[in-house]
């Protein structure tokens, strides 16, 4: 009876000094924060926008772990938890400030890929308005199509948050739009080079002059800028808009090019009645567009069996068709052309006489800032 | 033998006790290791939601455990429930994830289709677009930004035999809004011609 209170005893007393195990002293709070803390930096991806520190906040939470551990392993009487509880702190300090770290680099990279996302953008779109001037847009068109299209999915990765692609769909468009801005160069290269312009203006002058002096009518077309003036004894009279075939901006070759031909011409036939409303037919080609033709064949230039070409008229229909190579005017307009226009008219039809504005200056300033 | 029975009962409540002060170590262990398993899998890419549930759900079983850990008497009981329950969740996850990852493929699939369809559509309706004042220009620079959707087009298929189903995906959803975007000016074009 005695042996068996006595192993009573003891046991209450051991069961007393468990509880007092359990109560004192406690793991430190700070674990379980910074079990946490792991946790969010975890989701905001720290492993991947600070790799290095994040390593280094889990080695240094591993072996805070591994310490409390060993405490636990003591009796609670010879726990003492207050170093590690300092190295916690101290880890979770570090943790917020990874934290933080990463959350504005994650906003960083955001506010950069959108500025970049806008600013490509905001190219393509100006690329597009300069594809306007000029009828020969197929290829730039074509490659804005894939710059947008690259763009857009640079958007969606955008709206994940998923910005370690990013740099590669905002490259690729970039590539297209560089591919866009050469095709447009391939069109407009000519009309940038200085002996082109002078030449251009010189007939332009001459053509002034000329109807100045010989108190004539004159017609001077400007291809770039799609316009046709009337002059009438070397003074501008007129101003309309004109429309140009599918590669308007060249300057005609052969037969079939859709090309408008450059050069000093004049009227040969007044049509009053024609399938674009009146039309006055030009003598093309004339004989530099002979010579220019025979060198190209000569160099392989111009598709066998392929002529000349001719039948080029200022015409009637619209402004906005795109002619085989004539010039198109408006119905209205052609009235008052048709009207003052002999047979005989000087007609001279230039690439440009000035590089202000025209999309020369726009590609100019494109250029400069890129 | 009466007296031995109580002591045994009082032996066992001590052990229980005890059992209930250690943290579950190995169970919070598991489910991480789980959790980390299924993403490295592809969860993070197909099945973000249901990811992102579990680590709210091995969140809310940390705090659990934390403020058991706060407690003179401790119970880790719910925590191990919920650390248990997170872990079959992650099984099943696991599990499913081949059919979500079949499924991100079908949905790109159908995605790609879709892009086609919008370039068809643009394509017929541009075939029959008035070519006429006004409208011939915009429709050839609307039929080469249609031809740069096409040749995008066949980078959908590229993204889905490297088995890249959401950039796939992302891919088909662009083309198919350029496409009908094309539409949409052609319509304009036809109205305006009206």
């Amino acid at each position: 009876m005695k042996t068996l209170s006595r192993t009573r005893g003891a046991l209450l007393l051991g069961s007393l000094f468990f509880v007092c195990s359990c109560k004192t002293p406690l793991a430190p709070p700070e674990a379980q924060q910074a079990e946490v803390l792991d946790q969010a930096l975890w989701r905001s991806g720290a492993s991947f926008y600070a790799q290095e520190n994040y390593v280094q906040f889990k080695q240094s939470l591993k072996s805070a772990k591994e310490k409390i551990t060993r405490e636990k392993a003591k009796f609670g009487w010879f726990r003492d938890y207050e170093p590690v509880r300092a190295e916690f702190r101290e880890l979770l300090q570090n943790g917020e400030d990874l934290l933080a770290k990463v959350e504005g680099l994650k906003s960083s990279k955001s506010k950069y890929y959108s500025e970049q996302t806008a600013a490509l953008s905001a190219r393509i779109e100006r690329l597009k308005q300069m594809t306007d001037y000029f009828n020969e847009n197929g290829p730039v068109r074509k490659s804005l199509a894939q710059a947008e299209i690259k763009l857009s999915e640079a958007g969606l990765l955008l709206q994940k948050e998923q910005f370690e692609s990013m740099g590669n769909y905002l490259s690729d468009s970039m590539t297209f739009i560089r591919q866009a801005e050469q095709a447009m160069m391939d069109v407009l290269s000519r009309y940038m080079d200085r002996k082109e312009l002078e030449k251009w203006r010189r007939w332009a002058d001459e053509t002034i002059v000329e109807s100045k002096a010989k108190e004539t009518i004159a017609i001077l077309v400007n291809k770039l800028e799609r316009k046709l003036t009337l002059y009438k004894k070397g003074v501008a009279v007129g101003s309309y808009d004109i429309g140009l075939g599918k590669y308007g901006l060249s300057d005609k070759l052969y037969s079939g090019d859709e090309a408008t031909p450059e050069g000093r011409y004049h009227i040969i036939r007044k049509i009053p009645s024609s399938p674009f409303y009146k039309a006055l037919l030009i003598n093309y080609p004339n004989e530099e567009d002979q010579k220019a033709f025979a060198l190209a064949k000569n160099k392989g230039l111009v598709p066998a069996e392929t002529g000349i070409g001719g039948y080029i008229e200022i015409h009637g229909g619209g402004k906005d068709n795109l002619t085989k190579g004539c010039i198109g005017l408006n119905d209205r307009d052609m009235d008052e052309i048709y009207r003052q226009a002999e047979v005989g008219t000087a007609v001279t039809i230039v690439g440009a006489v000035s590089v202000e504005k025209t999309i020369l200056a726009d590609i100019k300033k494109f250029e400069k800032n890129g | 033998m009466k007296g031995l029975t109580k002591n045994l009962v009082l032996v066992l409540a001590i052990a229980v006790v005890l059992t209930g002060c250690k943290q579950p170590t190995q169970l919070i262990d598991d489910a991480k290791a789980a959790i980390e398993d299924v993403t490295k899998a592809g969860a993070d890419k197909y099945a973000a939601d249901d990811l992102k549930k579990l680590n709210t759900d091995l969140t809310a079983a940390l705090d659990e455990v934390n403020a058991q850990d706060k407690k003179f008497l401790k119970k880790f009981g719910t925590a191990k429930e919920m650390l248990t329950k997170l872990k079959t969740d992650v099984d099943a996850l696991k599990a499913a994830l081949p059919a979500k990852i079949e499924a991100a493929k079908n949905a790109a699939i159908q995605l790609q289709s879709e892009a086609k369809a919008a370039i068809d559509e643009a394509k017929a309706l541009l075939a029959k677009a008035p070519k006429g004042k006004g409208t011939a220009k915009d429709i050839e620079a609307m039929k080469a930004e249609l031809t740069g959707a096409e040749t995008a087009f066949a980078e959908i298929q590229t993204a889905l035999d490297a088995q890249d189903y959401i950039g796939a995906a992302d891919k088909a959803k662009s083309i198919k809004e350029k496409a009908a975007a094309v539409v949409s000016q052609v319509q304009a074009a036809i109205e305006k011609k009206k």
